[in-house]
């Protein structure tokens, strides 16, 4: 559903990530695992349209995304839950779910938005706070929240565990299986390597802006070497 | 009852710089630009006012007519002078906008002369006995006016999809991108709706004074900037409670310290004195 070929991006002259190529399946979870720095976030913002590209190419359902604006990409099925989360602070929760399903009719939005409170029932008793005013788990809850209103194809998330304790993390992942169980594509952004081998079918591991390895969740568990060289040492920053 | 008097009419005075002021703080809350040529839009509502009404003597046609081309200037202004030095740094779009407000006070000079116009039959100047105290309609029309402008403004702002998606545009245009709103209309939007503010304004101030003149900008525009700094750049609610506040206290102080000081020295004391106290402004937060 999502392929990147050769795919280069950057900031002005400077390269974060350097010939990617991937190939994300229908209806799968993909990892992409890293160091700090190693162009995890670069990546994502590529996809969705926020960094330029300096070479090769996105494909979304066969089309190429070149030259498509960031808001059709959502449109066309992306939904996004970026590094940071980047709520709008200073609307209330059903501001921000509103903003969620901007890019889809209005009338759609009070379907959609019971689907996602049924996910995240905590949001209910919030809806008129500011998302600002959240604990970092609620702002979790709500950004993920905002992003499957657009009602996305593949859904793209930048770090779902920093910051959370571990009933949070469960919770968060939790919702990714039952996204999954729905036929939600997903790609994740995971500092927490052993939380993303757990639900993830594909991995790619990152380096300084390059792909060192790429393989199914099952063989990157039984790769003890890889682990410790790569995953390992992403686990421990 | 001279107290309460005094206070009506800074209410009126602090509405018409509510009216032009809030059209700037929502400009620099999108772009930060400090959009000093907003005050010529002011004065071209003004005219335009003026000429509309001896036209077909219809206030309420100037009005709106006013609104609605001065909007579209906004709109104009936004495209042709800001858009293209957007991702300059901020004192290139500055200057600009100082040189487009002078720039507009020579056009009016050289179009409707250097003396300014009155309405051939000024409307709403009969005496309103309101409370007690005797109003002339024109001042009761600006603060109802501005009442309405405003609310209207915070309905669409706060219950409508459009008003919302304008918030988060201000919050973190980028991420309003990656929802589907198309941010260059939500800064056309913004510039029509602050300039028919402002253009409201000048209709109202060539009411209340009888007069257009092409320099009828100068004065508002430097304490629309001031205004905007006190209630917290970028924050509507800021901007307006201190809109009032300085309308009110030029209202007393030209009574009390008209001996020592005029009317806008009076304002910029009482600016510096806050800014001295509060330098993140009267409402505190930056944001809002
Ligand atoms: N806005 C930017 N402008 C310039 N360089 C940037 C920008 N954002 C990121 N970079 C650089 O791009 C490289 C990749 O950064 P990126 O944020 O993609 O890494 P990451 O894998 O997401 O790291 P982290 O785990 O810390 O989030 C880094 O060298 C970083 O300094
Ligand atoms: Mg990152």
């Amino acid at each position: 559903m999502l392929r990147l070929e050769a795919m280069s991006c950057g900031y002005g002259p400077f390269s974060a990530v350097a010939e990617l190529t991937l190939q994300v399946a229908e209806g799968s979870v993909f990892a992409l695992i890293g160091a700090n720095g190693a162009g995890k976030s670069s990546t994502i913002m590529a996809i969705a349209g926020h960094v330029d590209l300096h070479g090769g190419s996105i494909t979304f359902d066969g089309r190429n995304l070149s030259g498509v604006p960031a808001r059709q990409r959502v449109r066309a099925g992306m939904g996004l839950v970026p590094e940071g989360r980047r709520l709008f602070s200073d609307l209330t929760v059903d501001e921000n779910l509103t903003i969620g399903g901007y890019c889809r009719a209005a009338e759609r939005t009070p379907e959609n938005r019971a689907r996602v409170l049924d996910l995240f029932p905590r949001l209910k008793e919030r809806l008129d706070q500011a998302a600002g005013s959240l604990s970092g788990g609620e702002q979790q809850m709500l950004a993920m929240g905002r992003a499957l209103m657009t009602e996305p194809r593949l859904l793209m998330i930048d770090e779902v565990s920093l910051g959370l304790m571990p009933k949070m993390v469960d919770v968060c992942y939790d919702v990714i299986r039952r996204l999954k169980d729905r036929g939600i594509t997903i790609l994740v952004v995971e500092q927490n390597t052993s939380r993303a081998l757990e639900v993830a079918d594909h991995v790619c591991v990152l380096e300084s802006g390059r792909q060192v390895w790429q393989g199914t969740a099952a063989e990157a568990r039984a790769d003890s070497g890889l682990v410790e060289a790569y995953l390992g040492l992403a686990e421990a920053q | 009852m001279l107290a309460f008097e005094l206070f009506m009419q800074g209410l009126v005075q602090g509405s018409i710089y509510a009216l032009i002021a809030v059209g700037l703080t929502l400009v620099y809350g999108l772009l930060r630009i400090l959009h000093v040529a907003h005050a010529g839009l002011f004065t071209l509502g003004g005219y335009i006012g003026v000429l509309v009404t001896n036209a077909t003597g219809s206030l309420a046609l100037a009005l709106l007519t006013a609104m609605i081309a001065v909007g579209f200037v906004g709109m104009a202004l936004y495209r042709f002078c800001y858009q293209p030095i957007l991702d300059r740094p901020p004192y290139v779009a500055l200057i600009a906008s100082i040189g487009l407000f002078i720039a507009m006070e020579e056009i009016f000079r050289i179009i409707f002369g250097p003396y300014g116009l009155s309405y051939t039959a000024p409307p709403l100047q009969a005496p309103i006995i309101l409370l007690g105290m005797n109003l002339k309609a024109a001042e009761i029309l600006t603060m109802v006016g501005a009442l309405i402008l405003i609310g209207g403004l915070g309905v669409l702002a706060g219950r409508t999809r459009t008003g919302i998606a304008w918030r988060a545009t201000v919050k973190d245009p980028q991420m309003a991108e990656s929802f589907g709103i198309d941010i260059v209309k939500v800064r056309y939007l913004n510039f029509f709706i602050g300039s028919a503010l402002a253009a409201a304004a000048g209709v109202m101030v060539a009411l209340l004074n009888n007069l257009v003149e092409p320099t009828m900008g100068s004065v508002p525009s430097y304490k629309a900037l001031a205004i905007i700094v006190l209630g917290g750049l970028g924050n509507v609610r800021g901007t307006l409670i201190a809109s009032l506040a300085l309308g009110v206290i030029e209202s007393f102080g030209t009574i009390y310290l008209g001996f020592l000081l005029d009317r806008d020295a009076i304002a910029f004391a009482f600016l510096i004195l806050v800014l001295m106290i509060r330098p993140q402004g009267l409402v505190g937060r930056s944001n809002g």
